[in-house]
């Protein structure tokens, strides 16, 4: 469950920039977001507070009731290997790792034994199609492998909450849609919760519901009927 | 704990496998020639230090070397206390010498004019004795050694006779050679002349500045018999000269002068002092290079991974493995450049210079690597590349990791 108040924040530097100016909502575990609006809105700055990479200027974000702001560098570093996982735009993978090496990277940081992390990572990488590559190195794969094997590494470690990034925005028509249904898929099976920033307006159909930010306030709030996401979710739905 | 070395060797050993191959042979290589580089530029200069030692002590004045006593013009009873000497533990040989100034001249034309003229003090050697303690028999450029029964016949090494490549022509009889007839006036009055009879070249400049006769000859021109004015000692090297300085003490020489090869070493004890010096120096600034040469190398090689350490950092991997992985591959790196650097002076360079030695003012010079030396600049590389690898994956890890991946 993600509980965000007041979240204010303010790039300090030759301009000062209000990326954020006050934005407080909540999600649910289990529910799947949409976070849009036009670029420079402050998407991108909030996925990053959420996600423990940066620090807001004000305002509380409480992460399943732990007030984050609490928690120090070590701590935030050791809550995001277990407990979240991060898709960026550009696929962020670790060129000398190879597919399935970058999967299981989080979890054998937590100290999985070889086995248990092996085989959980050959279970994602194929639950996202990829069974077929596990051993490719990442130069090998195209970009939309690519970005199926990030979200891969950010399912590993069984996160609770799922944060990406316009994860489609660097892919064709064809992999945007493997990317939206799997995620989709995850938040339906594992009950995962996801939030997802995306500019394009037919994203937002899979996800139950869409934050709407502009010049860092919310603008307003959507809900995604069972109609459109059902529709959305059909094989022959081409996301444009 | 355990598991953040697991995880660090697991990434160093992608970075090494998978990474860059170029990036990798060029960081070994730099790595490598800034090692060869420190041992090589000393190894040249102990070599010479070294070498200049060993011409004092096998060319020049031995071990040890015995002057009469305080208003002494000679030590007497001479042949008894070398008996005396050879007899002791660790001694190997002695030797006496007689000493006395004089001035020689040569008439390379017979006719007066053109005369060449040096001061310069004359030796007695007693030819066997001798070769028993010097090695200057094995380096005649012409004629031959004295022998025991030569008595008008007179020996010089090359910065005396001229010629032969001598450095110091200026002070030497010009192009004197075998054969040639000199005159000795001798300090006393005394005046012979001579027949070149051999010229030699140890090519250790206070070793070839000599002039020897026989002993037999200069007890005739001095008048005295069984007496000397040095006598040199062999040891075996076993201690310092200190130690047989004080058992030659504690044997009797009490009264004489006795002192190690280092005191008569003059102007060349300044000159390998002032190498030491050099070579120290040439050390230090060979460690300050080949240290920031590694580096910059892998700094530069962190920094252009900042993107991929904002990411590790983003998925929750510990600064604490990042910063150990950079300073393994770094330490990875320092092994390689070392070991190669090791096979690299060991194998080709000093099996070189022992084949072509140089030429320097102290004899022929090759490579001399000091153990200790050589370990010290292993040290010091480990040193600069835990440096190396700890400095800028530390930088990076404590940058924001927003800015890290996308500034
Ligand atoms: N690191 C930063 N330093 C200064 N300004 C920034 C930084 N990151 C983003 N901004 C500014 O904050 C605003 C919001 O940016 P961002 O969150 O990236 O927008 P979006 O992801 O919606 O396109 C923009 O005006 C952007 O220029
Ligand atoms: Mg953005």
């Amino acid at each position: 469950m993600i509980n965000v108040k007041d979240l204010v924040k303010i790039y300090e530097g030759q301009v000062t920039v209000h990326a954020l100016k006050g934005v407080s909502f909540k999600i649910e575990q289990g529910e799947f977001v949409t976070i849009m609006g036009p670029s420079g809105s402050g998407k991108s700055t909030l996925l990053h507070q959420l996600a423990l990479l940066d620090k807001p200027t004000s305002g509380q974000i409480l992460l399943d009731d732990i007030d984050v702001s609490k928690l120090s560098e070590h701590e935030k570093t050791a809550y995001r290997l277990k407990n979240l996982g991060y898709v960026f735009q550009e696929y962020a993978l670790i060129p000398e790792l190879n597919a399935i090496e970058n999967t299981y990277l989080p979890l054998m940081l937590l100290g999985a034994r070889r086995k248990e992390y092996t085989r959980a990572s050959t279970e994602l990488l194929e639950k996202v199609g990829l069974g077929n590559r596990v051993h490719h190195l990442i130069s090998q794969l195209s970009g939309g492998e690519q970005q199926r094997v990030a979200i891969a590494r950010a399912l590993v470690n069984k996160s609770k909450t799922l944060f990406a990034d316009e994860p489609c925005a660097n892919l064709d028509t064809e992999n945007k849609g493997i990317v939206l249904r799997l995620l989709r898929q995850l938040c339906n099976e594992l009950g995962q919760t996801i939030l997802m920033v995306t500019h394009e307006l037919e994203q937002r159909e899979f996800s139950d519901r869409v934050i709407w930010l502009r010049d860092g306030i919310i603008e307003k709030e959507e809900i995604i009927s069972k109609e459109v996401r059902d529709s959305a979710l059909r094989e022959e739905y081409q996301v444009i | 704990m355990r598991n953040d070395f697991q995880a660090a060797i697991f990434l160093v050993y992608k970075y090494i496998t998978r990474g860059n191959k170029g990036t990798l042979i060029l960081t070994i290589i730099v790595t490598t020639l800034a090692f060869v580089q420190i041992n090589f530029i000393s190894g040249v200069l102990s070599g010479a230090i070294e070498l200049a030692h060993q011409q004092a002590k096998d060319n020049y004045v031995s071990n040890i070397v015995i002057q009469p006593g305080k208003d002494e013009d000679y030590i007497k009873q001479v042949p008894l206390l070398k008996n005396k000497i050879t007899s002791m533990p660790g001694i190997i040989s002695c030797t006496s010498r007689y000493t006395i100034g004089s001035n020689i001249s040569y008439d390379p034309d017979k006719n007066g004019k053109d005369v060449k003229s040096i001061s310069w003090p004359i030796k007695s050697i007693n030819p066997k004795e001798e070769m028993r303690v010097t090695n200057i028999q094995n380096y005649m450029v012409a004629g031959k050694y004295l022998e025991e029964s030569d008595r008008d016949q007179i020996m010089m090494g090359k910065e005396i006779s001229g010629g032969f490549g001598a450095s110091l022509e200026v002070q030497s009889l010009k192009g004197a050679s075998v054969g040639d007839e000199v005159t000795v006036y001798y300090r006393n009055g005394v005046t012979r002349d001579y027949t070149i009879k051999g010229i030699y070249s140890v090519d250790f400049p206070l070793s070839d500045m000599a002039v020897f006769v026989t002993e037999k000859e200069m007890e005739s021109v001095l008048g005295v018999h069984n007496r000397a004015s040095e006598i040199l000692v062999k040891t075996n090297q076993v201690h310092t000269e200190q130690y047989y300085i004080q058992a030659l003490r504690e044997n009797g020489l009490d009264k004489e002068d006795i002192r190690p090869w280092t005191d008569f070493f003059g102007l060349m004890a300044g000159l390998t002092q002032t190498f030491g010096i050099i070579k120290r120096i040439v050390f230090a600034i060979g460690l300050v290079v080949a240290g920031v040469t590694i580096f910059i190398v892998i700094y530069i090689a962190t920094i252009g991974r900042r993107k991929q350490i904002g990411i590790m950092k983003a998925i929750g991997m510990k600064e604490r493995i990042i910063i150990v992985s950079y300073i393994f591959l770094a330490f990875f790196y320092a092994i390689l450049g070392i070991s190669l650097g090791i096979v690299l002076l060991e194998v080709l360079i000093k099996p070189y210079f022992i084949s072509h030695p140089l030429n320097m003012p102290v004899g022929k010079v090759s490579l001399m690597i000091i153990q200790g030396e050589l370990i010290a600049s292993i040290v010091c590389m480990f040193v600069v590349s835990i440096i190396a690898g700890f400095v800028p994956s530390w930088r990076v890890t404590k940058e924001n990791i927003i800015k890290a991946i996308w500034g």
